[in-house]
Protein backbone atom coordinates (compact mmCIF):
# COMPACT_ATOMS: atom_id res chain seq x y z
CA UNK A 1 0.00 0.00 0.00
CA UNK A 2 1.24 3.48 -0.80
CA UNK A 3 1.36 6.34 2.38
CA UNK A 4 -1.65 8.08 0.68
CA UNK A 5 -3.00 4.83 1.13
CA UNK A 6 -2.50 4.06 4.17
CA UNK A 7 -2.89 7.57 5.60
CA UNK A 8 -6.70 7.27 3.78
CA UNK A 9 -7.18 3.84 5.75
CA UNK A 10 -5.53 4.41 8.79
CA UNK A 11 -5.36 8.37 8.78
CA UNK A 12 -7.27 8.49 12.53
CA UNK A 13 -5.50 5.84 13.60
CA UNK A 14 -2.50 6.78 13.37
CA UNK A 15 -3.63 10.56 14.49
CA UNK A 16 -4.59 8.19 17.76
CA UNK A 17 -1.38 6.50 17.85
CA UNK A 18 0.71 9.56 18.08
CA UNK A 19 -1.80 10.85 20.76
CA UNK A 20 -0.82 7.58 23.01
CA UNK A 21 2.53 7.58 22.56
CA UNK A 22 2.87 11.06 23.30
CA UNK A 23 0.62 10.38 26.26
CA UNK A 24 2.76 7.78 27.53
CA UNK A 25 6.35 9.52 26.89
CA UNK A 26 4.84 12.44 28.94
CA UNK A 27 3.80 10.43 31.95
CA UNK A 28 6.90 8.30 32.03
CA UNK A 29 8.80 11.03 31.62
CA UNK A 30 7.43 12.84 34.39
CA UNK A 31 7.39 9.91 36.59
CA UNK A 32 10.88 9.18 35.70
CA UNK A 33 11.97 12.93 36.62
CA UNK A 34 10.39 12.43 39.66
CA UNK A 35 11.89 8.99 40.55
CA UNK A 36 15.07 10.26 38.95
CA UNK A 37 15.08 13.38 41.48
CA UNK A 38 14.26 11.71 44.49
CA UNK A 39 16.98 8.76 43.75
CA UNK A 40 19.67 11.65 43.21
CA UNK A 41 18.45 12.58 46.66
CA UNK A 42 19.38 9.37 48.32
CA UNK A 43 22.42 9.00 46.54
CA UNK A 44 23.99 12.43 47.69
CA UNK A 45 22.48 12.00 51.33
CA UNK A 46 24.11 11.51 54.63
CA UNK A 47 22.25 8.55 55.60
CA UNK A 48 24.40 5.89 54.45
CA UNK A 49 21.91 3.05 53.70
CA UNK A 50 19.66 5.63 51.75
CA UNK A 51 22.91 6.05 49.66
CA UNK A 52 22.82 2.22 49.24
CA UNK A 53 19.34 1.91 48.25
CA UNK A 54 19.89 4.55 45.53
CA UNK A 55 23.20 3.00 44.08
CA UNK A 56 21.18 -0.26 43.73
CA UNK A 57 18.35 1.53 42.07
CA UNK A 58 20.37 2.83 39.29
CA UNK A 59 22.47 -0.61 38.94
CA UNK A 60 19.51 -2.45 38.70
CA UNK A 61 16.93 -0.43 36.55
CA UNK A 62 19.99 0.74 34.20
CA UNK A 63 21.33 -2.93 32.91
CA UNK A 64 17.54 -4.35 32.68
CA UNK A 65 16.19 -4.64 29.21
CA UNK A 66 12.90 -2.89 28.90
CA UNK A 67 11.09 -5.67 27.06
CA UNK A 68 12.21 -7.93 29.96
CA UNK A 69 10.83 -6.10 32.91
CA UNK A 70 8.01 -5.32 31.13
CA UNK A 71 7.23 -9.39 30.48
CA UNK A 72 8.08 -9.24 34.64
CA UNK A 73 5.33 -7.09 34.64
CA UNK A 74 2.71 -8.42 32.80
CA UNK A 75 3.16 -11.85 33.27
CA UNK A 76 5.02 -12.81 36.10
CA UNK A 77 3.20 -10.35 39.02
CA UNK A 78 -0.43 -12.02 38.46
CA UNK A 79 1.52 -14.96 39.86
CA UNK A 80 1.80 -12.60 42.84
CA UNK A 81 -1.83 -11.64 42.72
CA UNK A 82 -0.30 -8.24 41.43
CA UNK A 83 -2.53 -7.32 38.18
CA UNK A 84 -2.02 -3.88 36.79
CA UNK A 85 -3.39 -2.73 33.36
CA UNK A 86 -1.07 -3.18 30.34
CA UNK A 87 -1.52 0.67 30.08
CA UNK A 88 0.26 0.50 33.71
CA UNK A 89 2.61 -1.79 33.16
CA UNK A 90 3.85 0.17 30.40
CA UNK A 91 3.94 3.47 32.00
CA UNK A 92 5.87 1.47 34.84
CA UNK A 93 8.44 -0.20 32.63
CA UNK A 94 9.22 3.26 30.64
CA UNK A 95 9.54 5.12 33.67
CA UNK A 96 11.46 2.99 36.13
CA UNK A 97 14.16 2.54 33.62
CA UNK A 98 14.67 6.10 32.69
CA UNK A 99 14.52 6.94 36.18
CA UNK A 100 18.08 5.32 36.82
CA UNK A 101 19.50 7.35 33.85
CA UNK A 102 17.97 10.63 34.74
CA UNK A 103 19.50 10.30 38.22
CA UNK A 104 23.28 9.22 36.28
CA UNK A 105 22.72 12.77 34.54
CA UNK A 106 21.88 14.59 37.24
CA UNK A 107 24.87 13.05 39.01
CA UNK A 108 27.19 14.58 36.44
CA UNK A 109 25.54 17.90 36.88
CA UNK A 110 26.33 17.92 40.64
CA UNK A 111 29.84 16.98 40.01
CA UNK A 112 30.29 19.86 38.06
CA UNK A 113 29.05 22.09 41.37
CA UNK A 114 32.00 23.93 43.05
CA UNK A 115 32.43 21.93 46.27
CA UNK A 116 32.85 24.95 47.99
CA UNK A 117 29.38 26.26 47.02
CA UNK A 118 27.64 23.72 49.18
CA UNK A 119 29.61 24.48 51.68
CA UNK A 120 28.92 28.08 51.59
CA UNK A 121 25.40 26.89 51.90
CA UNK A 122 25.75 25.37 54.76
CA UNK A 123 27.95 27.76 56.60
CA UNK A 124 25.19 30.51 55.75
CA UNK A 125 23.12 27.76 58.12
CA UNK A 126 20.81 26.09 55.67
CA UNK A 127 20.06 22.73 56.40
CA UNK A 128 21.08 18.98 53.94
CA UNK A 129 17.42 19.50 52.74
CA UNK A 130 17.72 23.15 51.86
CA UNK A 131 21.16 23.17 50.41
CA UNK A 132 19.74 20.15 48.10
CA UNK A 133 16.89 21.90 47.27
CA UNK A 134 18.09 25.25 47.12
CA UNK A 135 21.86 24.55 45.48
CA UNK A 136 22.20 21.35 44.64
CA UNK A 137 19.19 20.23 42.26
CA UNK A 138 18.74 23.83 40.75
CA UNK A 139 22.48 23.76 39.33
CA UNK A 140 21.90 20.09 38.53
CA UNK A 141 19.07 20.46 36.88
CA UNK A 142 20.28 23.51 35.02
CA UNK A 143 23.50 22.10 33.69
CA UNK A 144 21.67 19.05 32.63
CA UNK A 145 19.21 20.15 30.47
CA UNK A 146 20.82 18.75 27.14
CA UNK A 147 21.22 15.20 28.38
CA UNK A 148 17.41 15.15 30.09
CA UNK A 149 16.56 16.08 26.14
CA UNK A 150 18.22 13.32 24.90
CA UNK A 151 16.59 11.22 27.73
CA UNK A 152 12.98 13.06 26.75
CA UNK A 153 13.56 10.76 23.23
CA UNK A 154 14.95 8.00 24.63
CA UNK A 155 12.08 7.57 27.06
CA UNK A 156 9.34 7.87 23.63
CA UNK A 157 11.29 5.19 21.66
CA UNK A 158 10.90 3.40 24.98
CA UNK A 159 7.28 3.27 24.94
CA UNK A 160 7.20 1.87 22.07
CA UNK A 161 7.46 -1.46 24.12
CA UNK A 162 3.73 -0.82 23.78
CA UNK A 163 3.72 -2.68 20.80
CA UNK A 164 4.66 -5.99 22.88
CA UNK A 165 1.26 -6.08 24.64
CA UNK A 166 -2.61 -5.73 23.39
CA UNK A 167 -3.01 -2.06 24.24
CA UNK A 168 -5.65 0.21 23.46
CA UNK A 169 -5.77 2.46 22.10
CA UNK A 170 -2.81 1.17 20.24
CA UNK A 171 0.99 3.56 20.32
CA UNK A 172 2.87 4.37 16.89
CA UNK A 173 4.73 1.03 16.98
CA UNK A 174 1.50 -1.09 18.10
CA UNK A 175 -0.47 0.07 14.98
CA UNK A 176 2.07 -0.86 12.47
CA UNK A 177 2.35 -3.97 14.32
CA UNK A 178 -1.52 -4.23 13.90
CA UNK A 179 -1.82 -2.29 9.90
CA UNK A 180 0.84 -5.10 9.38
CA UNK A 181 -1.22 -8.22 10.85
CA UNK A 182 -4.81 -7.14 8.91
CA UNK A 183 -3.84 -5.51 5.88
CA UNK A 184 -0.15 -5.46 4.24
CA UNK A 185 1.51 -2.11 5.18
CA UNK A 186 4.70 -3.50 4.83
CA UNK A 187 7.75 -0.90 5.39
CA UNK A 188 5.26 2.02 4.23
CA UNK A 189 3.74 1.43 7.76
CA UNK A 190 6.75 1.83 9.81
CA UNK A 191 7.86 4.72 7.87
CA UNK A 192 4.63 7.19 9.03
CA UNK A 193 5.50 5.92 12.60
CA UNK A 194 8.63 6.44 12.19
CA UNK A 195 8.08 10.15 10.71
CA UNK A 196 6.18 10.61 13.63
CA UNK A 197 8.68 9.62 16.02
CA UNK A 198 11.42 11.47 14.34
CA UNK A 199 8.80 14.96 14.28
CA UNK A 200 8.24 14.92 17.67
CA UNK A 201 11.92 14.56 18.21
CA UNK A 202 12.84 17.55 16.45
CA UNK A 203 10.50 19.66 18.60
CA UNK A 204 12.10 17.92 21.99
CA UNK A 205 15.41 18.76 20.36
CA UNK A 206 14.68 22.24 19.07
CA UNK A 207 12.64 22.35 22.46
CA UNK A 208 15.21 21.65 24.63
CA UNK A 209 18.10 23.62 22.70
CA UNK A 210 15.93 27.03 23.78
CA UNK A 211 15.72 25.91 27.17
CA UNK A 212 19.34 24.82 27.50
CA UNK A 213 19.89 28.74 26.64
CA UNK A 214 17.99 30.57 29.09
CA UNK A 215 19.25 28.40 31.65
CA UNK A 216 22.75 27.91 31.09
CA UNK A 217 24.48 28.39 34.53
CA UNK A 218 27.56 31.09 33.68
CA UNK A 219 31.26 29.87 35.34
CA UNK B 1 42.89 44.85 72.78
CA UNK B 2 38.69 45.71 72.93
CA UNK B 3 36.91 44.29 76.59
CA UNK B 4 35.50 41.15 75.98
CA UNK B 5 31.53 40.61 77.33
CA UNK B 6 31.76 39.87 81.16
CA UNK B 7 28.90 37.07 81.70
CA UNK B 8 26.62 37.00 84.92
CA UNK B 9 29.78 35.97 86.82
CA UNK B 10 31.64 39.05 85.51
CA UNK B 11 34.04 36.75 83.95
CA UNK B 12 35.27 37.16 80.29
CA UNK B 13 32.69 34.81 77.67
CA UNK B 14 34.94 35.03 74.33
CA UNK B 15 32.99 34.59 71.28
CA UNK B 16 35.22 32.27 69.68
CA UNK B 17 37.24 29.44 72.14
CA UNK B 18 38.85 26.64 71.22
CA UNK B 19 40.41 24.03 74.17
CA UNK B 20 43.09 21.47 73.61
CA UNK B 21 41.58 21.08 69.52
CA UNK B 22 43.28 18.13 67.99
CA UNK B 23 42.81 17.19 64.55
CA UNK B 24 45.14 14.55 62.28
CA UNK B 25 44.53 13.75 58.50
CA UNK B 26 45.84 10.28 58.53
CA UNK B 27 49.07 10.06 60.28
CA UNK B 28 49.66 14.09 59.68
CA UNK B 29 48.81 15.60 62.98
CA UNK B 30 47.20 18.86 61.07
CA UNK B 31 46.05 20.63 64.37
CA UNK B 32 48.48 19.88 67.93
CA UNK B 33 46.52 21.61 71.11
CA UNK B 34 45.26 24.34 69.84
CA UNK B 35 43.93 26.78 72.66
CA UNK B 36 42.84 30.24 71.17
CA UNK B 37 40.06 32.96 72.55
CA UNK B 38 38.35 35.52 70.48
CA UNK B 39 37.28 38.35 72.73
CA UNK B 40 33.97 40.21 71.21
CA UNK B 41 34.62 42.47 68.38
CA UNK B 42 38.37 41.20 68.24
CA UNK B 43 40.21 40.78 65.26
CA UNK B 44 42.71 37.58 65.25
CA UNK B 45 45.04 37.50 62.09
CA UNK B 46 46.39 34.02 61.90
CA UNK B 47 49.60 33.70 59.69
CA UNK B 48 52.06 30.76 59.23
CA UNK B 49 53.35 28.95 56.29
CA UNK B 50 51.05 26.70 53.86
CA UNK B 51 50.57 23.77 55.62
CA UNK B 52 50.95 25.40 59.10
CA UNK B 53 46.95 24.14 59.81
CA UNK B 54 45.97 27.80 59.80
CA UNK B 55 43.06 27.04 57.39
CA UNK B 56 42.34 24.09 58.92
CA UNK B 57 41.40 25.64 62.65
CA UNK B 58 39.88 28.79 60.73
CA UNK B 59 37.41 25.87 59.10
CA UNK B 60 36.99 23.76 62.11
CA UNK B 61 35.31 26.70 63.75
CA UNK B 62 31.93 26.17 62.14
CA UNK B 63 32.80 22.78 61.64
CA UNK B 64 33.66 22.72 57.72
CA UNK B 65 35.80 20.73 59.58
CA UNK B 66 35.76 17.86 62.51
CA UNK B 67 38.36 17.82 65.42
CA UNK B 68 39.79 14.27 66.75
CA UNK B 69 39.48 15.82 70.08
CA UNK B 70 38.93 19.28 72.49
CA UNK B 71 36.31 21.25 72.60
CA UNK B 72 35.36 24.82 70.58
CA UNK B 73 32.55 26.84 72.39
CA UNK B 74 30.49 29.41 71.11
CA UNK B 75 29.64 32.56 73.14
CA UNK B 76 30.52 29.55 75.83
CA UNK B 77 27.93 26.82 74.35
CA UNK B 78 30.17 24.02 72.25
CA UNK B 79 29.64 23.41 68.99
CA UNK B 80 26.67 21.31 68.07
CA UNK B 81 28.03 17.57 66.41
CA UNK B 82 25.75 17.63 63.44
CA UNK B 83 21.50 18.12 62.41
CA UNK B 84 19.61 21.09 62.89
CA UNK B 85 21.50 23.01 65.53
CA UNK B 86 24.74 23.06 63.78
CA UNK B 87 22.98 24.36 60.94
CA UNK B 88 21.48 27.20 63.16
CA UNK B 89 24.90 27.97 64.83
CA UNK B 90 26.86 28.33 61.37
CA UNK B 91 24.25 30.81 60.67
CA UNK B 92 25.26 32.89 63.20
CA UNK B 93 29.09 32.71 62.38
CA UNK B 94 29.95 34.07 59.25
CA UNK B 95 32.54 32.54 56.89
CA UNK B 96 34.81 34.28 54.01
CA UNK B 97 36.39 31.92 51.67
CA UNK B 98 39.03 32.07 49.40
CA UNK B 99 36.87 31.34 45.99
CA UNK B 100 34.25 33.33 47.22
CA UNK B 101 31.97 30.58 46.85
CA UNK B 102 28.96 32.44 45.39
CA UNK B 103 25.76 30.45 44.27
CA UNK B 104 26.52 30.76 40.61
CA UNK B 105 23.25 29.85 39.42
CA UNK B 106 21.45 32.82 41.61
CA UNK B 107 21.71 36.41 41.18
CA UNK B 108 23.74 38.56 43.22
CA UNK B 109 21.04 40.18 45.28
CA UNK B 110 19.71 36.52 45.19
CA UNK B 111 23.15 35.31 46.75
CA UNK B 112 22.75 37.41 49.74
CA UNK B 113 18.84 36.99 50.22
CA UNK B 114 19.10 32.87 50.37
CA UNK B 115 20.29 32.96 53.99
CA UNK B 116 18.08 35.64 55.53
CA UNK B 117 14.61 33.99 53.87
CA UNK B 118 15.37 30.72 53.86
CA UNK B 119 17.96 30.31 57.09
CA UNK B 120 16.31 33.67 59.23
CA UNK B 121 13.00 33.34 57.60
CA UNK B 122 13.35 36.92 57.29
CA UNK B 123 9.79 38.73 54.81
CA UNK B 124 11.40 38.89 51.19
CA UNK B 125 11.06 42.36 51.01
CA UNK B 126 12.90 42.91 54.24
CA UNK B 127 15.30 41.04 53.13
CA UNK B 128 15.57 42.32 49.65
CA UNK B 129 15.66 45.78 50.90
CA UNK B 130 18.71 45.29 53.44
CA UNK B 131 20.26 43.15 50.85
CA UNK B 132 20.60 46.21 49.04
CA UNK B 133 21.91 48.05 51.68
CA UNK B 134 24.86 45.76 52.13
CA UNK B 135 25.72 45.48 48.41
CA UNK B 136 25.94 49.41 48.54
CA UNK B 137 28.33 49.26 51.72
CA UNK B 138 30.39 46.91 49.94
CA UNK B 139 29.99 49.02 46.76
CA UNK B 140 28.53 46.65 44.58
CA UNK B 141 24.96 47.42 44.66
CA UNK B 142 24.64 48.60 40.78
CA UNK B 143 25.33 44.59 40.12
CA UNK B 144 22.90 43.16 42.13
CA UNK B 145 20.99 42.02 38.96
CA UNK B 146 23.72 40.11 37.22
CA UNK B 147 24.80 36.77 38.08
CA UNK B 148 28.63 35.88 39.37
CA UNK B 149 30.29 34.88 36.60
CA UNK B 150 29.88 38.55 35.60
CA UNK B 151 32.13 40.13 38.41
CA UNK B 152 35.52 40.96 38.65
CA UNK B 153 37.53 38.38 42.08
CA UNK B 154 37.11 41.25 43.97
CA UNK B 155 33.35 42.34 43.67
CA UNK B 156 32.31 38.82 44.29
CA UNK B 157 34.30 38.29 47.23
CA UNK B 158 32.60 41.55 48.65
CA UNK B 159 29.34 39.98 47.51
CA UNK B 160 30.68 37.03 49.72
CA UNK B 161 30.72 39.40 52.62
CA UNK B 162 27.93 41.10 52.45
CA UNK B 163 26.19 37.55 52.46
CA UNK B 164 27.77 36.95 55.79
CA UNK B 165 26.62 39.88 56.70
CA UNK B 166 23.10 39.59 55.88
CA UNK B 167 23.18 36.82 58.78
CA UNK B 168 23.97 39.24 61.65
CA UNK B 169 26.51 36.91 62.39
CA UNK B 170 28.38 36.88 66.07
CA UNK B 171 31.86 36.40 64.08
CA UNK B 172 32.89 36.56 60.41
CA UNK B 173 35.60 33.43 59.46
CA UNK B 174 37.72 34.62 56.79
CA UNK B 175 39.95 31.96 55.10
CA UNK B 176 42.39 33.70 52.92
CA UNK B 177 40.10 35.91 51.85
CA UNK B 178 42.70 37.55 49.11
CA UNK B 179 44.75 34.58 48.36
CA UNK B 180 42.67 33.93 44.70
CA UNK B 181 42.39 37.83 43.79
CA UNK B 182 44.50 39.76 41.24
CA UNK B 183 46.66 41.92 43.09
CA UNK B 184 44.87 45.24 41.54
CA UNK B 185 41.55 43.40 43.90
CA UNK B 186 43.33 42.64 46.96
CA UNK B 187 43.00 46.49 48.27
CA UNK B 188 38.85 46.78 47.70
CA UNK B 189 38.34 44.10 49.81
CA UNK B 190 40.76 44.59 52.17
CA UNK B 191 39.50 48.30 52.80
CA UNK B 192 35.74 46.51 53.41
CA UNK B 193 37.08 44.27 55.56
CA UNK B 194 39.28 47.00 57.81
CA UNK B 195 35.75 48.69 57.68
CA UNK B 196 34.45 46.15 59.16
CA UNK B 197 37.14 46.11 62.25
CA UNK B 198 36.42 49.60 62.68
CA UNK B 199 32.71 48.72 63.34
CA UNK B 200 33.68 46.31 65.59
CA UNK B 201 32.73 43.11 63.93
CA UNK B 202 34.46 39.92 65.73
CA UNK B 203 36.73 39.08 62.99
CA UNK B 204 39.46 35.43 62.98
CA UNK B 205 40.86 36.50 59.83
CA UNK B 206 43.92 33.83 58.08
CA UNK B 207 46.08 35.87 55.52
CA UNK B 208 49.03 36.61 53.77
CA UNK B 209 48.78 40.21 53.95
CA UNK B 210 50.92 41.20 56.41
CA UNK B 211 49.99 45.36 56.15
CA UNK B 212 46.38 44.43 57.12
CA UNK B 213 47.58 42.25 59.89
CA UNK B 214 49.52 45.04 61.09
CA UNK B 215 47.40 47.72 61.02
CA UNK B 216 44.19 45.75 62.05
CA UNK B 217 44.64 43.01 63.98
CA UNK B 218 44.31 43.11 67.65
CA UNK B 219 46.35 40.32 67.83
CA UNK B 220 48.81 37.83 65.81
CA UNK B 221 48.62 34.28 65.73
CA UNK B 222 51.70 32.45 64.45
CA UNK B 223 51.21 28.87 63.41
CA UNK B 224 53.56 26.35 62.27
CA UNK B 225 53.44 22.84 61.94
CA UNK B 226 49.87 22.94 63.04
CA UNK B 227 50.72 24.49 66.86
CA UNK B 228 50.19 27.99 67.77
CA UNK B 229 53.89 28.96 67.90
CA UNK B 230 53.59 32.46 69.06
CA UNK B 231 50.36 34.76 69.77
CA UNK B 232 51.01 38.97 70.21
CA UNK B 233 50.05 42.26 69.37
CA UNK B 234 51.19 42.96 65.94
CA UNK B 235 53.70 45.33 66.84
CA UNK B 236 55.47 42.87 68.82
CA UNK B 237 55.00 40.31 66.92
CA UNK B 238 56.31 42.03 63.32
CA UNK B 239 59.28 43.89 65.19
CA UNK B 240 60.30 41.30 68.08
CA UNK B 241 58.93 37.68 67.21
CA UNK B 242 60.07 35.45 69.89
CA UNK B 243 60.59 31.62 68.10
CA UNK B 244 63.42 31.47 65.63
CA UNK B 245 60.62 30.29 63.11
CA UNK B 246 58.42 33.19 63.18
CA UNK B 247 62.09 34.79 62.37
CA UNK B 248 62.64 32.55 59.55
CA UNK B 249 58.71 33.14 58.16
CA UNK B 250 58.85 37.00 58.11
CA UNK B 251 62.49 36.95 57.00
CA UNK B 252 61.10 34.28 54.02
CA UNK B 253 58.12 36.87 53.54
CA UNK B 254 60.06 39.94 52.67
CA UNK B 255 63.15 38.87 51.13
CA UNK B 256 61.64 38.96 47.75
Amino acid sequence: MSISQLLSEFGSQYAEALFTTWKLTALSFSLAFVIGVAVTVMRVSPVRPLRIAGEIYVQIFRNIPGAALLILLVYAFPYLNIVWSYFTCVLIAASLIPAAFCSEYLMAGINTIPVGQIEAARSIGMTFVQTISKVVIPQSLRSSVLPLTNLLVATMLTTALASQVPLKPRDLTGLVAHINTHAVGGVTAFFISAMLYCGTAVVIGQVGNLIDKRVRILR
Amino acid sequence: MRNMEPDQNGAEVPVIELRHVEKHYGDLHVLKDINLRVGKGEVVVIIGPSGSGKSTLCRTINRMETIDAGEILIEGVPLPVEGRELAQLRAQVGMVFQSFNLFSHRTILDNVTLGPTDVLHVPKKEAREEAMRLLARVGVESQAHKVPAQLSGGQQQRVAIARSLAMHPKAILFDEPTSALDPEMIGEVLSVMTELAGEGMTMLVVTHEMNFARRVADRVIFMDAGSIVEENTPDAFFSHPKSQRAKDFLDSIQNH
